[in-house]
């Protein structure tokens, strides 16, 4: 197995039309950004910052402005069928398909990637039992919390066992102790995958417990500041959340950031 | 049977209310029929519960049939038609909006007119019922499921398109599975729409079925007659209902 292929995203640039009034926004302006193979990378910033945008750019729902992102040598977007398969992605909620039961859900992207019903069966039912849902095979989303449902949403992205994992802000709406749960268990998960993963989020905690990197995103996706984690001590953790937040906040870096760059 | 499925089949109950009003209606009819004469009334005009029984037993189980067969095929090859037009306005913005104005004047075109049209167009009979029944419930059926399909939340669209289907996976794992509970709905509405239409489009031309028989009864003032082969329609009506909400229960009880 080769694993997953380096994300080289250049010259980024995403700009949207308003219907209302006409006018041009730039959500992205001009990203450059490389991930390695196996990476977990954080993406925190403010609300309308375009972290958002980048997740759909990345997913390939949307076509680049400007620039490109390439996974390999191929774009998410331009090659779009290419990625059915490698690329899963977890969203802030679980859009699970409410006429399907746990197991239905889990097994939809194997449908989609045509293996056999009893193969799919078998992987789904792997996961869910990973994720603990063990016995809610057959129970239907309206039927499970909002944690369960959220397993059901990991198992689903897990099933294909991607080169690429997207998560945009997947545990934000839960209470704490399940978030860090489920957290814990989204990074296990995806280390033992050997796949890439994209964490979008807004909070600083999620990001520096999750991310080998945490890049901080200014307005419109300037980037402000790329952190390697590992160059942080645990006991420095609180001032690396500060610098985080003062970065955000001032939307420049923080030098205490930079000493360590 | 589980006690689950049980609870989800719908079962015709006639709760007390219905029952008496029912009841006071079939007394004040068969008062009226006995006092008609003293009240002016032509006696054939409110025939007694004897009278109409009588022509129940009468009632020709053919034309029931033939009428349950038009409406039945012609329903069929509206949602066919429907369903394919519905997907193809949804996926082609311009298709949109050229047929959109059509089918706005289609619904809007009274039963009668078309069942003019129908005489004067076409030979067939068969054919002419068929045409006034499709005109009719097709478009319903396309408007129902195009508003059904345009209904269907973003967030669930965003994370099927993230999994990369083909336009047939999208469709068959998505967007059909989204709308049938508003394909149950329009049939049912459907299904009493075209009961009504077919009576009137059969008085027309067709020698065979429940309106022609409406028809003849007219000629003969028979009032019982009439009364028997309305209360036959009305039957079918709640009989199919019952059973389209039937393969509903089956069909969507997750949602229980």
């Amino acid at each position: 197995m080769s694993g997953p292929p380096p994300i080289e995203v250049r010259g980024l640039r995403k700009v949207f039309r308003q219907t209302t009034t006409g006018q041009s926004v730039v959500a992205i302006d001009r990203l450059d950004l490389a991930i390695a193979p196996h990476e977990v990378v954080a993406i925190v910033g403010q609300t309308g910052c375009g972290k958002s945008t980048f997740f759909d750019l990345m997913i390939g729902l949307e076509a680049p402005s400007e620039g490109t992102i390439h996974i390999g040598d191929k774009s998410p977007h331009g090659d779009f069928d290419f990625f059915r398969g490698k690329i899963a992605t977890v969203f802030q909620q679980d859009r699970l398909l409410p006429w399907r039961s746990a197991l239905d859900n889990a097994r939809l992207p194997l449908e989609l990637i045509g293996l056999p019903e009893t193969k799919q069966r078998e992987r789904a039912t792997t996961w869910l039992n990973r994720l603990g849902l063990g016995n809610f095979t057959s129970a239907y989303p309206h039927e499970l919390s909002g944690g369960m449902r959220q397993r059901v949403a990991i198992a689903r992205a897990f099933a294909v066992e991607p080169d690429i994992l997207l998560a945009d802000e997947a545990f934000g709406h839960l209470d704490e102790v399940t978030a860090a749960e489920l957290r814990n268990t989204f990074l296990e998960l995806a280390r033992e995958c050997g796949s890439t993963a994209i964490l979008i989020t807004h909070q600083l905690e999620e990001a520096i417990s999750v991310g080998d990197r945490i890049v901080v995103f200014g307005k419109s996706a300037r980037l402000l500041a790329d952190i390697h984690v590992k160059q942080w001590d645990k006991s420095s953790y609180t001032l690396l959340r500060e610098a985080i937040q003062s970065t955000l906040q001032n939307n420049q870096a923080d030098p205490r950031l930079a000493q360590r760059q | 049977m589980t006690n689950e499925l049980r609870e989800s089949v719908p079962v015709l109950t006639f709760p007390r209310q219905t029952l008496v009003s029912l009841l006071v209606f079939a007394v004040a009819w068969e008062a009226l029929s006995h006092l008609a004469p003293y009240l002016g009334i032509p006696p054939f005009a409110i025939p007694s519960f004897v009278r109409i029984a009588r022509s129940v037993a009468t009632i020709t189980p053919i034309d029931i049939a033939v009428t349950l067969a038009r409406v039945i095929a012609a329903l069929f090859i509206s949602f066919v038609l429907g369903l394919a037009l519905a997907m193809a306005m949804y996926r082609s913005d311009s298709l949109d909006k050229y047929l959109h104005p059509m089918i706005r004047l289609l619904m809007a075109v009274p039963v009668v007119s078309w069942i003019l049209f129908a005489v004067l167009w076409f030979p067939g009979v068969e054919f002419r019922i068929c045409f006034v029944l499709v005109v009719v419930c097709g478009p319903v059926f396309l408007v129902d499921t195009l508003d059904a399909m345009r209904g269907v939340p973003r967030e669930l669209r965003q994370m099927m398109q993230s999994f990369r289907p083909t336009t047939w996976q999208y469709f068959f794992k998505l967007m059909l599975p989204a709308i049938v509970p508003t394909i149950f709905t329009s049939w049912k509405v459907n299904i009493s729409l075209a009961i009504r239409v077919v009576t009137i489009a059969e008085l027309v031309g067709a020698v065979t079925g429940i309106g022609h028989q409406l028809s003849v009864a007219q000629e003969l003032f028979s009032v019982a007659d009439v009364f028997a082969w309305t209360l036959v329609l009305v039957a079918l009506l709640f009989l199919l209902e019952a059973m389209v909400a039937r393969v509903e229960a089956r069909v969507l009880r997750w949602r229980t």
